[in-house]
């Protein structure tokens, strides 16, 4: 088994608005050899003088990377020849540096890692030579810019934490607004080193790779490294210390110069340059330029705004982004809607317009103005998204607009009231029916609404309206295949039944008129049945009676087998939502047709339990089976009891073990019938409410849902890992479409990745390649976070990605949410790892 | 001084002025470049100033004394004045070659900031004189470009590296020059040529404009035939600029009285003539009231070696830009960038100079730091700490300036070797960066003068000028200062030319 060291050397060069030891413009891309003066040119008998700016952004970033700052830090000479050096050497630090001993925390798939900072020191940048034919050309515009260079310590292991900590860093120094970072333009550069030995043996020889113009090739070229020197070390080579080139178009790393050619710089104090020393003045000024970092940021705005990782970083990716977006919360915006509105319609807009959000003529004013407006239903989606047009062309207030073209809309309630009582005068039949429990026509009475109103009526109030007057107060109970809906046939199979002839029994139990059962016409099927199609029936039925409010509550009756997946869907997809949601079940069907109710069946107990906790009106998402209200994420469905044993039920309940457990034991106290065995894995406490992977998801409209789901359940796969598992088949499923794996593994994340045809590590290696992702969950009650044993580590190496305490059910659900919503494969990880 | 002040003042004294100097320095070579027209009106502000580029540390900078300050005033005694450069300080208008064939073609873009406040002050500059190549060598005999005799014996050398400044002040064709001190560049070409020559504080003078020999070393001095000019010139040159990060205003404090001053003992391999000149003047400053008290500096014997360790090391990467790039000599042809470097550098650089970029490369090596720059540094250290503790008890030393009287050119008399070993008293001064005053003394030996070094503490040069005042004083009555007698003044040759120069 091999480790590997890998450290970064970073040059950024520093915003000041002139050069470091002179006074000459640094800017880039301006014509060649116009920005210099005898100073940069090097001139005999010129001196530098120290850029007092410069030193501070020094001083700034290595504050931020919580470096210890020097009191006194000396400029040295590096001495080394090249043409686009103009005094062939350059004025750099090297025995004092201005920063030392510092870091910067990343986090790798749930691993999170505290990089140190070797040292910060600033120096000068050189000119640029350009061959072109038979000529050389110089170009020293860029000679003398401000140039600080970052070295961390070899504390990172592979590729993708270096990227990471590149497009953190990154980040972080244009928050700070020292550097644009820009790689591909060369104001931000990396060089690596890299160095591979036996596990526990130390650093072995260190091979730095130059060449390396975006963070993405950082990652590449270091993997590519770590592989190539593992593969020479396993066959009993060694690995000369050497300098080598990142070949983008080859994907390889090539020689460029051995340790034998390597430069004595010949460091000495600079003469010119008199030790600088820190006052508490310049120290006050340091501490004065410090910002909120980027993550900082992130964690306070998931914290105080309450947002979705996602969201959160979206808005904290660039500082001016995230500026604007409190100025607008402050000016009295929503910060959801706020949010929503920057990530979709407002970023169309000024992508459309190639503009930055701070130049737009939409000012955080005008945004929280155009929110308020719709919060308070004085316009509707379709008006809001016409005047933000309107905003972006005219750069008037919101306002002024509506108010001119008439869009607003009617909310007074004595208004509204007369045209919905108008509405159902006239529609008596769409009426009846509503009273009869179909939600259906609703939409239609507030369509007929919306006409007499000339479409200016708020449609929501409308809605509640009619809701209020037609006084429906109901919880819809929805039928969802299973034995709990089954009946049984004459020779002792169960088969899909009918639920509503089961509700109809509920009418002796005094259950109000309230109660409506539903048939969502899915056909009659058992839950192991399911399908794609099914379940985006039943999100956008879900969908559909939330947002109507046609619905206190709403059950949904389902088969055991298949419930652990439907409950964490749901979950995934309406976590936060305030009428309760509750999924339940049975082991056996009520009844034989045309016979006496089965003995031992909890069907019809097990529905009114459900029942009650929906008209219970607790938020969340729940699953209730015996008398437990079990958690919709990681449930296991471990056991099924032959009806005719009903002790070893109890036996079972009562074994002491996770929370779901709970509820089984007071069911068994109670003497009551429990015959399938349900538990909450890694649960300490339930958990029925939360934040779904997108609000959205509901919202699609049902083709589109069908053909996401459909599109996402394609390319996932869960594979059980075992004894003798290949990791060719797995390459063999990635070759048929699929790009997602749900790995199921031992203990905290353990597999075979020993060089053997039952190896998984080639599968992996296949997967960067085709871009397929290895979500990671176990066969056991744990939580995988690959913290335990070799392989698990090796796994985290080759980029798995650990699934903490969640079940395979509760991931492959979530991924099925977040493919849904996600645009591309990194917003997917964020989401799953949120 | 007066008719100094109106030497330029119309084109007919000009002429008269440059014709005088042209057939001067015909036999002498001190200068390089001669041109009184050229920069009679100076471009105050030859380019932006620095802008932002403002120094945060934390010692307080004061303004940036451009061209008006300290301004031209009828009154000063530098108005009018012509005065020569030595050519490796920057003069725009004027060839800045240091003596190189590198640098033979080099028109200087800029003017170093010792110049323009001379210009500020109303002085002119006329032109540009020769020096040892970068100021490397005590003869001027390095120069690339040409050669400069001493103006007492023609056989023998000026001294090094500002023999041309020395030379030409001597001569009397200019009061005043500037030349460049690194480790007695100005001191010994002046008591070679029979002239005051000072070495201030380093750093009490902007460096900015002078080309980089050893940048730890290097200071901007002067050479005058008497003192108040050389004070008056020093009062303008001296202080912060901006361009100058190791440039200081005078540190407030130490006194300019003298009562005490420090007398070396243990004097060893002195010229007879050299150890008559001073025990002579101690003689004198008995005579003069001062308290003497003996000083020994046992680190002595260290100054030359560990001089010559910084000063090449420094050299090594100061002198590195030359390559023929972006200025200077360039071969008509190369193969690649590399060999255009190879050949400028081995057709445009001396042998001298060649051999201390050598040496400085060679003492810097990574691993060979230790024995040779790191040691070097702690033996400056410990030579600064052991002046520092004897002007606790006096207030300025007297030394020899060089050990030897000017030496005939070529290495007959003194080889290359035996030349750097003479640098010993004024490398002391250099390596402790403290102001040093050659003085030139009573010349007792076939008419070739002789010079004593002052040395005070950092920022104390009012002290050096204090004592030579009263010695030139007390020597005035003797005839110290000695004129070269086939170069008379600039009125009398006008007599004996015919020419009508009307002072008045």
């Amino acid at each position: 088994m091999y480790q590997s060291f890998i450290g970064l050397e970073i040059h950024i060069q520093l915003l000041t608005r002139t050069k470091v030891f002179c006074g000459c413009r640094s800017a880039f891309g301006e014509e060649p050899n116009t920005n210099v003066c005898p100073v940069c040119l090097g001139y005999p008998g010129v001196l530098p003088t120290l850029n007092a700016e410069a030193i501070r952004m020094a001083y700034v970033v290595a504050r931020t990377l919580n470096c210890e700052l020097a009191e006194y830090s000396l400029f040295e000479r590096k001495n080394y020849y090249y043409p686009d050096l103009p005094k062939n050497y350059q004025i750099s630090q090297y025995a004092a540096p201005l920063g030392r001993g510092g870091y910067l925390d990343i986090e790798f798939h749930g691993k999170r890692k505290r990089v140190g900072i070797h040292e910060v020191h600033l120096e000068e940048d050189a000119g640029k030579m350009i061959h072109a034919g038979d000529m050389s050309l110089l170009d020293y515009n860029r000679a003398g810019t401000p140039l600080l260079e970052i070295v961390t310590e070899p504390d990172m292991e592979i590729g993708d934490e270096a990227e990471l900590l590149l497009q953190q860093f990154r980040r972080m120094v244009r928050y700070l607004g020292v550097c644009d970072g820009n790689m591909e333009e060369g104001s931000m550069r990396c060089d690596a080193n890299v160095s591979v030995n036996r596990h526990g043996q130390g650093l072995g020889s260190k091979v730095e790779i130059k060449n390396l113009n975006s963070s993405r090739f950082v990652r590449k070229a270091l993997n590519h490294e770590i592989a190539r020197q593992e593969e020479i070390l396993s066959h009993g080579g060694t690995i000369p210390q050497e300098t080598r080139l990142w070949n983008e178009n080859r994907d390889l790393t090539e020689t460029m110069r051995t340790k034998e050619s390597a430069h004595d710089y010949r460091y000495f104090p600079e003469p010119d340059l008199p030790p600088f020393t820190t006052t508490a003045q310049f120290l006050g000024a340091v501490e004065a330029s410090l910002v909120e970092l980027p993550l900082e940021r992130r964690d306070r705005f998931i914290e105080q705004y309450d947002l979705a990782t996602h969201q959160a970083d979206f808005l904290t990716e660039e500082r001016p982004l995230a500026d604007y977006f409190e100025a607008a919360v402050e000016h009295g915006a929503e910060a959801h809607a706020a949010a929503t509105w920057l990530a979709a319609d407002v970023r169309k807009m000024l992508n459309r317009r190639r503009i930055e959000v701070q130049d737009s003529p939409l000012t955080p004013k005008r945004l929280a103005e155009l929110l308020q407006l719709l919060a308070e239903s004085r316009i509707h989606g379709k008006i809001a998204k016409q005047t933000l047009g309107e905003i972006f062309e005219t750069g008037r207030d919101p306002l002024e607009i509506i108010r001119e073209n008439g869009w607003e809309q009617i909310t007074d309630p004595a208004t509204l009231s007369e045209y919905v009582d108008q509405v159902l005068a006239r529609h008596p039949k769409a009426v009846q029916q509503v009273r009869d429990g179909d939600s259906k026509p609703i939409g239609f009475l507030v369509g007929q609404v919306m006409k007499a109103s000339s479409g200016r009526a708020e449609p929501r109030a409308v809605q509640e309206l009619i809701i209020a007057k037609l006084e429906l107060k109901v919880v819809q109970v929805l039928s969802f295949g299973g034995a709990i809906s089954g009946v049984r046939r004459a020779d002792g199979l169960v088969e899909p039944g009918d639920l509503v002839s089961l509700g109809e029994l509920f009418a002796q139990d005094g259950f109000a008129d309230s109660v409506r059962f539903d048939e969502l016409h899915l056909g009659r099927f058992l839950s192991e049945e399911i399908t794609p199609q099914d379940w985006a029936i039943l999100l956008s039925e879900v969908a559909s009676r939330l947002q109507t409010g046609a619905a206190d509550g709403i059950v949904i009756a389902h088969g055991t087998d298949t419930l652990s997946y439907t409950a964490s869907l749901l979950y995934w997809c309406f976590a936060d939502t305030s009428a309760p949601i509750v999924l339940t079940a049975s082991v056996l069907p009520h009844d034989k047709p045309g016979e006496e109710p089965h003995p031992h069946s909890d069907a019809l107990r097990n529905l009114k339990a459900a029942v009650r906790k929906a008209m219970s009106g607790e938020p969340g998402v729940h699953v209730i089976y015996g008398d437990a209200d079990f958690s919709p994420l990681n449930l296991k469905f471990e056991g099924l009891l032959p009806f005719s044993a009903p002790s070893r039920a109890h036996e079972a309940a009562g074994r002491k073990g996770a929370v779901g457990d709970r509820g089984a034991a007071e069911s068994a106290a109670a003497g009551a019938l429990s015959l399938g065995r349900f538990r909450n894995w890694n649960m300490e406490s339930p958990v029925y409410r939360g934040r779904p992977i997108s609000r959205e998801i509901g919202e699609l409209p049902r083709a589109e849902l069908t053909r996401k789901l459909e599109q996402a359940v394609r390319s996932v796969f869960i594979a059980k890992v075992f004894p003798g598992m290949q990791g060719d088949t797995l390459i063999a499923l990635m070759n048929a479409g699929v790009r997602y794996f749900i790995l199921e593994l031992f203990d905290t994340g353990t597999a075979n990745l020993r060089e053997t045809p039952y190896s998984l590590r080639k599968a992996f290696q296949h997967g960067e390649q085709a871009g397929a992702l290895f979500f990671c969950t176990s066969q056991q009650e744990i939580a995988v976070d690959f913290s335990e044993y070799v392989t698990g580590h090796e796994l985290w190496r080759e980029g798995a990605i650990p699934m903490g305490r969640l079940t395979t059910e509760s991931v492959y659900t979530r991924l099925l949410a977040a493919l849904m919503v996600a645009e591309n494969d990194d917003e997917l990880v964020k989401l799953m790892e949120d | 001084m007066s008719y100094w002040n109106r030497v330029l003042h119309d084109a007919r004294r000009r002429e008269a002025y440059t014709k005088f100097v042209r057939t001067q320095d015909a036999g002498l070579g001190a200068f390089l470049e001669f041109d009184p027209a050229r920069r009679l009106d100076p471009p105050l502000a030859e380019h932006a100033d620095p802008g932002d580029v403002s120094y945060a540390g934390s010692v307080s900078r004061a303004r940036s004394r451009g061209a008006a300050a300290g301004g031209e005033t009828p009154e000063s005694a530098l108005a009018g004045v012509p005065f020569a450069v030595k050519d490796n300080i920057a003069v725009a208008g004027f060839n800045l070659t240091c003596a190189s064939r590198i640098l033979e073609e080099l028109q200087s873009p800029y003017t170093a900031t010792a110049v323009r406040r001379m210009e500020a002050a109303g002085a002119r500059v006329v032109g540009k004189t020769n020096l040892d190549e970068f100021g490397m060598g005590s003869s001027t005999d390095n120069s690339a470009l040409g050669v400069t005799h001493n103006p007492y014996d023609h056989t023998r050398v000026a001294g090094g590296s500002s023999g041309g400044s020395a030379a030409a002040v001597a001569a009397g064709l200019v009061p005043v020059a500037l030349g460049s001190d690194t480790g007695g560049s100005v001191r010994q070409p002046a008591s070679f040529c029979g002239v005051y020559g000072l070495k201030p504080t380093y750093g009490a003078v902007s460096r900015y404009g002078l080309v980089a020999f050893a940048s730890s070393l290097d200071v901007v001095g002067v050479c005058a035939r008497e003192l108040s000019p050389l004070q008056a010139v020093f009062n303008v040159i001296r202080g912060l600029d901006e361009r100058d990060h190791t440039s200081q205003e005078p540190v407030s404090g130490p006194s300019a009285k003298v009562s005490v001053v420090g007398v070396l003992t243990g004097l060893q391999g002195l010229d007879p003539a050299v150890r008559a000149a001073y025990e002579r003047t101690v003689e004198y400053l008995q005579g003069l009231g001062y308290a003497l008290r003996e000083v020994e500096l046992s680190t002595l014997k260290y100054v030359v070696p560990a001089y010559y360790t910084i000063a090449t090391a420094e050299a090594s990467a100061n002198l590195a830009r030359y390559n023929g790039v972006r200025y200077g000599l360039r071969p008509e042809r190369a193969e690649n960038p590399d060999e255009l470097v190879r050949i400028a550098r081995d057709e445009g650089l001396g042998p001298e100079v060649k051999l201390r970029i050598l040496l400085g490369t060679y003492v810097l090596r990574s691993g060979f730091q230790d024995q040779y720059y790191l040691r070097a540094q702690r033996i400056r250290t410990a030579i600064r700490n052991e002046l520092a503790r004897a002007f606790d008890n006096v207030q300025a030393i007297l030394t020899p300036t060089v050990p030897v009287l000017p030496f005939a050119h070529g290495e007959g008399e003194l080889t290359a070797f035996q030349q750097k070993l003479a640098d010993i008293f004024t490398a002391t001064a250099s390596l402790a960066g403290i102001p040093a005053l050659s003085v030139p003394c009573e010349s007792t030996t076939g008419g070739l003068p002789v010079g004593m070094q002052l040395l005070a503490p950092a920022f104390a040069e009012e002290r050096l000028f204090a004592v030579a005042g009263r010695l030139a004083e007390a020597a005035g009555e003797r005839g110290l200062v000695a004129r070269p007698e086939n170069y008379p003044p600039l009125p009398d040759w006008a007599a004996a030319k015919g020419y009508e120069l009307d002072w008045s």
